[in-house]
């Protein structure tokens, strides 16, 4: 059996545990961190891409306010390849309560929010698809932040500093000697049984972290709240719009990248069907008719697909639902708690605060430990947010690759573009033309953000995320795994499988119209020309 | 009356309808909306692959013998196993005048090997993918060699040798992997953006590079008898190309159909076109119809994008546009449509029932055997629930059966585009 000692365990390679993993190795630990699927595959990814700027907290829960408009600041300058500087509004409907407009900005002085009131002319110059009919907007500090690249960043960051980096291994018993935690014992990808012994575990596995708390034979009891969004297929914003009234259900419309994204439902659901990802045809409905309330164009654009995630909400007192349960921060010392020594459970916070939640939880560890670093997260650019070289010499240097290729791995990657692009023709060869991500940026993702599938370099490059959902790049991109990633012809075509049985999750709730053309052409590709077989290393089954 | 028969839609149906309606002295128009299914298909005609319990069929004229009888909505059953048959032996005919072999391996049906290695059932193949020599060889148990062209990313023969030796006939078999490379084009190659079949099968129809490009196949595939290459070996002189290397080389030279474009169905798309303006057809590229009135069960002309106010009319027209990708059908989150005439659909009304859970389930999905309700002449009915006698339906559009996992799609579109225009002439006559 294979082991590692090391200081600190962190579990769950969600952004927390991206940037526990990167905080504590910057301050000198040795770290491993452990994910059963991918980087950001749990809840990470699967939230909306707001970056917050605390205005839709600032009514009810002041301090998640605070702590957004904080982070906002600092992500915008530490991750800048992850965030894009929109800016949001907030518009009231003619159906909305018009006295809660008040309250917001009231709200967001309080938070210390830069929120401005601006006139229903200047709103439509800003966001020309709004709807026409809002009686007042409010301009707010909002933008959207990718949670893929930043975790990868995070990830990339923390295993430049030494950090051991281990996705698609699951942990499946915490090693326990007495009160003491020691370490855990995982099982690899290829069924390998490893034990991993440190002197503090980071439990950073959200919803999934009262599971890992039973492990060590500790109640926590989480308040799954599930989620779901839609994305539609052109980027019908370029800012944020927000629904001013108190939050609910389809009051958000974020631009990505290419696309933009209704948010969202909030819906309980019991602990055992947290990994149940089904979007419902009425959240479907809901979100669509909600979405098209903000920015009518909506309703005549294409729904890419839908997804939904959990989140991890904490009931530390006797909070009920949903959305009444604080989106604060939970940072839990076993010892004082549990009595159990060497762990360390954060939890609850939002994607916005995971700095602040990694910043908190490393604290805590590095006293257990006795380091006396402080934390440092929030002046570090990530790599690729760093200061490089100009648009302008950026240009010249990348002269004769067209400039929209070019600027899309800048856009994804930021400065490491130059450890990406060469000018060498095989470098830029375009692999996913929706995207436009190369094989260059694909062989740099194989071999340094720890991809271990075709879903993984999904989300490190954006491969297959466009219009036609991995028709022929996913084809292209299998190919390229047996290349640069070492998979046997098997393996790749199991890959590609799954892959595009993964696609097919976010597409089928919304199977209409371009949707249904293009799922069509796919399965008439793969199913009718590639003749593809279906692995028969797992038995499936439906989970609805 | 402009036309005797106004086709709208120019696939395999479209123009397999066209042809005969043209050939038998018709008056004939053929709209076109842009490319068909053709560009995507692997150029080879399914004309029935598997039954209804997803088994191989050896015999595909029994099953569609078995069809007619058990389902009387699947179109073999409305065009009846004569018709089909005559329809596949004109379609032979048609394409080989064209100079197009298309070869069937008797009664039986043969195989084609996918890019995946897998090897799907089919009833008719260019000589690249079946002919009696290359049967022999592969029978023969002598070396293959599966290639691909350095640098061309739409194809990796790694996988197509793995899974190609899962299986029983390819088990013992000693094939090895090769690549060839010109690596004086790549250099004069100015956007590799564009690198994809259709630029290899440029290359390829000049005929000026064939020489180093035997040579390279020979160098590559050493004692090998068989190579196969992703098929871009021309679309035009394809088959002088194809017998030259082959002469040049000393070896059967086997395509496998890679992403779209398809070369392969490229060459049937050509040689059915050529066919049908050879005949004095009108072939209308980039025109699609719109609307038309129908009365008293009649329709009474078509609008068409390009032509404005006036009306294109004809005596018979043939609906072959396809499903959902060409637009032959519609949807929207409430329901399934024929979006240019309204005409009424077979299909399920509530939208979870439209699929399956798994993409790859082996049941295939719902939608994909949706398609324009017809009776037994292929006439559809109008939403005031009238059948529609001047027109007829053909190819992907119609409902009751389910291309790909029956395996029957070209043979479908062949046998309803023939017999719809079987039915034109028929009424013509009288």
């Amino acid at each position: 059996m294979k082991r590692i000692e090391t200081d600190i365990i962190v579990i769950g390679g969600g952004a927390t545990g991206a940037g526990v993993a990167r905080d504590v190795s910057m301050r000198g630990l040795r770290c491993v961190l452990i994910e059963k699927n991918d980087l950001a595959s749990g809840t990470t990814g699967r939230n909306h891409g707001l970056l917050h700027s605390g205005a839709r907290y600032a009514v009810k829960d002041l301090e998640s306010a605070r702590e957004c408009i904080s982070e906002n600041r600092i992500l915008k300058e530490i991750a800048r390849h992850c965030v894009e500087d929109t800016g949001g509004l907030f518009v009231t409907l003619p159906e909305d309560d018009p006295t809660y407009h008040r309250n917001l900005i009231e709200g967001c002085r309080f938070a210390g929010i830069s929120a401005r009131e601006i006139s229903v002319r200047r709103a439509l110059q800003i966001e020309p698809n709004l709807n026409p009919a809002i009686l007042s907007a409010l301009h707010v500090p909002d933008g959207t932040i990718d949670p893929f690249r930043l975790t990868s960043a995070n990830a990339l960051d923390a295993s430049e500093r030494g950090a051991i980096i281990m996705t698609h291994t699951r942990v499946n018993a915490i090693i326990r000697k007495g009160t003491r935690v020691e370490g855990v014992s995982c099982i690899d990808k290829k069924n390998e049984q490893l034990n991993i012994y440190g002197s503090v575990i980071i439990n950073a596995s959200g919803v999934w972290g009262q599971e890992i708390c039973s492990m060590a034979g500790i109640e926590l009891t989480m308040f799954p709240s599930k989620g779901s969004m839609l994305i539609i297929d052109y980027r019908v914003n370029g800012v944020v719009v927000n629904r001013c009234r108190p939050p609910a259900d389809g009051d958000i419309v974020v631009p990505g990248d290419t696309v933009s994204l209704i948010g969202t439902t909030s819906m309980e659901v019991p602990y055992d069907k947290i990994h149940d990802n089904n979007v419902t045809d009425e959240e479907i409905e809901v979100l669509l008719s909600d979405g098209e309330k903000l920015i009518p164009k909506v309703a005549r654009t294409r729904a890419l697909r839908a997804y939904s995630g959990v989140r991890p909400l904490i009931a530390v007192s006797g909070e009920s639902t949903g959305r009444n349960i604080s989106r604060g921060i939970t940072l839990i010392d076993h010892s004082a708690r549990d009595g159990i020594e060497g762990l360390i459970t954060i939890a609850g916070g939002k994607l916005m605060t995971y700095r602040l939640m990694a910043e908190k939880a490393t604290d805590l560890a590095c006293k257990k430990v006795g380091v006396n670093k402080k934390c440092a997260t929030h002046k570090m650019p990530l790599p690729g947010s760093e200061k490089g070289i100009s648009r302008r010499r950026r240009i010249k240097k990348f002269s004769g690759i067209p400039d929209s290729v070019v600027g899309s791995t800048f856009y994804r990657h930021g400065q490491r573009l130059q450890r990406i692009m060469t000018r060498e023709k095989r470098n830029y060869r375009l692999i996913c033309e929706c995207e436009m991500v190369t094989e260059g940026e694909i062989e740099y993702a194989i071999k340094n953000l720890n991809v271990k599938d075709l879903v993984d370099l999904r989300r490190r490059t954006r491969i297959g995320m466009g219009p036609c959902q991995g028709e022929l790049c996913a084809y292209r991109g299998s190919g390229l795994l047996q290349e640069y990633g070492g998979a046997s012809p098997e393996e790749s075509v199991e890959m590609l499988h799954d892959f595009l049985e993964e696609r097919w999750k976010g597409v089928r709730p919304v199977l209409w119209g371009d949707g249904l053309r293009e799922a069509e052409f796919t399965y008439w590709i793969y199913q009718g020309l590639f003749g593809i077989s279906r692995p028969v290393k797992t038995k499936r089954k439906r989970t609805d | 009356m402009k036309y005797d028969a106004l086709i709208i839609g120019g696939g395999l149906a479209g123009l397999t309808c066209g042809i005969r309606c043209a050939a038998a002295g018709l008056k004939t128009a053929i709209l076109s909306g842009g490319m068909n299914s053709l560009h995507f298909s692997s150029g080879s005609i399914d004309l029935m692959g598997y039954d209804d319990e997803g088994e191989l069929v050896k015999k595909p004229f029994d099953q569609v013998k078995k069809i007619c009888r058990a389902r009387r909505d699947h179109p073999y059953a409305k065009a009846g196993l004569a018709t089909v048959k005559k329809a596949m032996e004109f379609f032979i005919e048609t394409t080989s005048k064209t100079g197009l072999t298309m070869n069937h391996n008797g009664d039986m049906n043969h195989f084609h090997i996918t890019g995946l290695g897998a090897l799907k059932p089919t009833y008719l193949s260019q000589e690249s993918v079946f002919s009696p020599r290359g049967h022999d060889i592969l029978n023969s148990g002598e070396k293959i060699a599966v290639m691909n062209f350095s640098g061309f990313r739409d194809y990796y023969p790694e996988q197509t040798v793995a899974y190609l030796k899962k299986n029983r006939i390819f088990a013992g078999r000693d094939i090895v992997l090769a690549e060839i490379s010109l690596p004086w084009y790549m250099d004069t190659q100015k956007n590799l953006h564009e690198f994809r079949s259709i630029d290899l099968a440029r290359i390829f129809d000049t005929a000026k590079y064939l020489p180093r490009i035997a040579e390279e196949i020979r160098r590559a595939a050493g004692d090998a008898a068989a190579v196969s290459l992703p098929a871009f070996l021309g679309i035009k002189n394809y088959r002088t190309i194809r017998k030259r290397l082959e002469d040049m080389t000393g070896k059967f030279i086997y395509e496998i159909p890679t992403l779209p474009p398809s070369i392969l169905g490229l060459r049937i798309d050509q040689a059915l076109k050529e066919s049908f303006i050879g005949y004095g057809g009108e072939f209308i590229a980039n025109e699609r119809a719109e609307s038309g009135p129908v009365d008293s069960g009649l329709l009474e002309h078509v609008n068409t994008r390009n032509s404005g106010r006036e009306p294109v009319s004809s005596k018979y027209y043939v609906l072959s546009t396809g499903s959902f990708f060409s637009g032959g059908l519609a949807s929207n989150s409430q329901r399934i449509t024929e979006p240019v005439f309204n005409f009424k659909v077979d299909a399920d009304t509530k939208r979870s029932k439209w699929y399956s859970w798994f993409f790859f389930d082996a049941k295939s999905h719902p939608f994909l055997s949706y398609g324009v309700r017809t009776d037994k002449n292929f006439n559809p009915v109008n939403e005031k629930g009238n059948t529609v006698k001047n027109v007829f339906c053909a190819g992907a559009v119609l409902s009751g059966y389910d291309p790909v996992r029956e395996g029957c799609g070209g043979g479908v579109a062949i046998t309803s585009g023939f017999a719809c225009a079987e039915k034109i002439i028929g009424e013509l006559k009288k």
